[in-house]
């Protein structure tokens, strides 16, 4: 049976991995920290799947992001998905050679659509990420953001995802914005205002705080994936211990495999 | 093609990954060096021809990879080393399925036909209302815990899958292990010197390790 996944989202902005509230963003430490101080090599170990994205509020640059990716990811061995700003074939490509298997966009998925197009014939569609930042507005009705949550896209959110259906894109990232950062964990909502995500894999994301927030995500069937992004919630040996107690809640739903120490040595 | 790094040449034991321009070479590479092995990455026809080991990585759509294989007149130094020389090959995801006579991605092309079968999408039918691509960790039924699968002391281990289509061989030769999607199908392969894997093993965390180091003592 296909297990579901647990990933955990870096985010980057400029040099620096970010703590993001409601898509406001704060500085936490840069890749040297994340190695040394958040262990980062020892926890790879404890997820199904990484995804880091360039969230960098003012020009990025790419060519330090890509070394930086490509310094995260040398010592992981899980997927990656990797993305923020993706406009072109050619930084698709340049991000599948530092490191990832699978893009992340989000902008172009309503701005440039025949852009997602080229990128799921020339890596596949199960190389293409959709991400769908989601806010819940003063009307009470959820809307699509684009450009890092800055630019409302105004239609209703079903027909403003109706690409789905073109099968250019192999997984869907649904983030909570209203949820983001806040740990009250996550807003199952989004997902009846979603058509047509019986057809491919869905990517929970926004609001998870703890271990309990993670399995209700996994206990939900129209979820294959949980996603969380706060570095804080699960620092130390945290997503190690929020796997262990979805091991002990529901085993059927992650995948398991022995530790580093009993492989190598 | 600046970022990588070309070794030097004069190693024992060589390990070659094909860099075609669509496997997600770094990946591939780190675990092999974690493992504490070298390997030389390259589209070198020459150096092709004369590796030792060679694995054959690939994400991205069948007819493109074949056709860029072509392009980069890789095809015939691959099959001369695996096919005269005998020497080990892996492949890997799309790299395991671009080893079968054709494929039906994209429209029709032909593999490399290093195992009698062809490449087909998932249906809908054998899907029986599952998500396609198939993505995620999935469990791998493994009948013997030798060779390829040494130190495997479970039936069962969990590997990392991203895919829509699938090898199906002509015959049962080689199929070592299975996974179920809505249907069987097979995600091990050996035949010989001939390797390949659907899951990728360089995502399935120790498994994936596990499998790769028997690779490379193979």
């Amino acid at each position: 049976m296909l297990k579901k996944r647990l990933i955990f989202t870096l985010l980057y902005d400029s040099g620096y991995f970010m703590l993001s509230r409601n898509f406001r963003l704060q500085r936490v430490g840069t890749l040297d920290w994340l190695q040394h101080h958040y262990n980062f090599a020892r926890i790879a170990f404890f997820i199904d799947e990484l995804i880091v994205l360039d969230v960098s509020r003012n020009q990025r640059n790419p060519d330090v992001f890509c070394d930086t990716l490509k310094a995260l990811t040398a010592g992981c061995f899980v997927p990656i998905a990797a993305g923020g700003g993706i406009r072109s074939i050619e930084d698709a490509h340049r991000l599948l050679r530092s490191g990832a298997d699978k893009i992340v966009v989000n902008t172009p998925l309503f701005e440039t659509p025949d852009l997602i197009a080229r990128l799921a014939e020339e890596f596949g569609q199960q190389c293409v990420v959709g991400s769908v930042d989601v806010k819940r507005d003063s009307d009470f009705l959820y809307h699509a953001y684009i450009a890092n949550g800055t630019q409302k896209i105004d239609r209703n959110i079903t027909q403003a995802i109706s690409w789905i259906d073109e099968g250019h894109v192999g997984e869907l990232y649904v983030n909570s914005m209203d949820r983001d950062g806040t740990g009250q964990g996550y807003d199952f909502d989004i997902l009846d205002r979603l058509p047509g995500i019986h057809s491919i894999p869905v990517i929970l994301a926004g609001g998870a705080g703890n271990g309990t927030h993670l399995l209700a995500g996994l206990d939900d069937v129209r979820v294959d994936a949980v996603a969380t992004a706060h570095l804080f919630n699960f620092l130390g040996n945290g997503l190690q211990k929020a796997r262990e107690f979805i091991m002990e809640q529901q085993a059927k739903h992650l995948a398991s495999w022995p530790s580093v120490q009993d492989v190598i040595m | 093609m600046a970022t990588l790094v070309y070794r030097v040449l004069n190693v024992s034991s060589r390990v070659v990954v094909i860099d075609y321009g669509m496997g997600n070479i770094w990946s591939v590479t780190s675990a092999i060096k974690f493992l504490g092995e070298d390997c030389l990455v390259t589209n070198d026809p020459h150096i092709i021809q004369k590796a030792d080991k060679l694995i054959l990585p690939g994400v991205g759509s069948f007819r493109r990879a074949m056709h860029t294989l072509e392009d980069k007149k890789l095809i015939d130094p691959l099959l001369e080393a695996v096919k005269v020389r005998k020497r080990n090959i892996l492949g890997i995801c799309l790299g395991f399925q671009m080893m079968a006579t054709s494929g039906t991605e994209d429209g029709f092309s032909y593999g490399l036909g290093l195992i009698a079968g062809s490449v087909e999408r998932f249906t809908q039918d054998e899907l029986k209302g599952l998500k396609s691509p198939h993505i995620g960790f999935n469990q791998v039924v493994i009948p013997d815990g030798s060779g390829f699968f040494a130190g495997f002391m479970d039936q069962v281990a969990d590997f990392y899958f991203v895919h829509s289509y699938r090898l199906l061989p002509h015959t049962l030769n080689g199929q070592i292990a299975l996974c179920k999607h809505g249907i069987n199908f097979v995600e091990a392969y050996r035949n010989e010197n001939i390797f390949g894997t659907q899951f990728h093993p360089e995502k399935s965390q120790t498994q994936g390790l596990r499998l790769l180091r028997n690779f490379l003592a193979s």
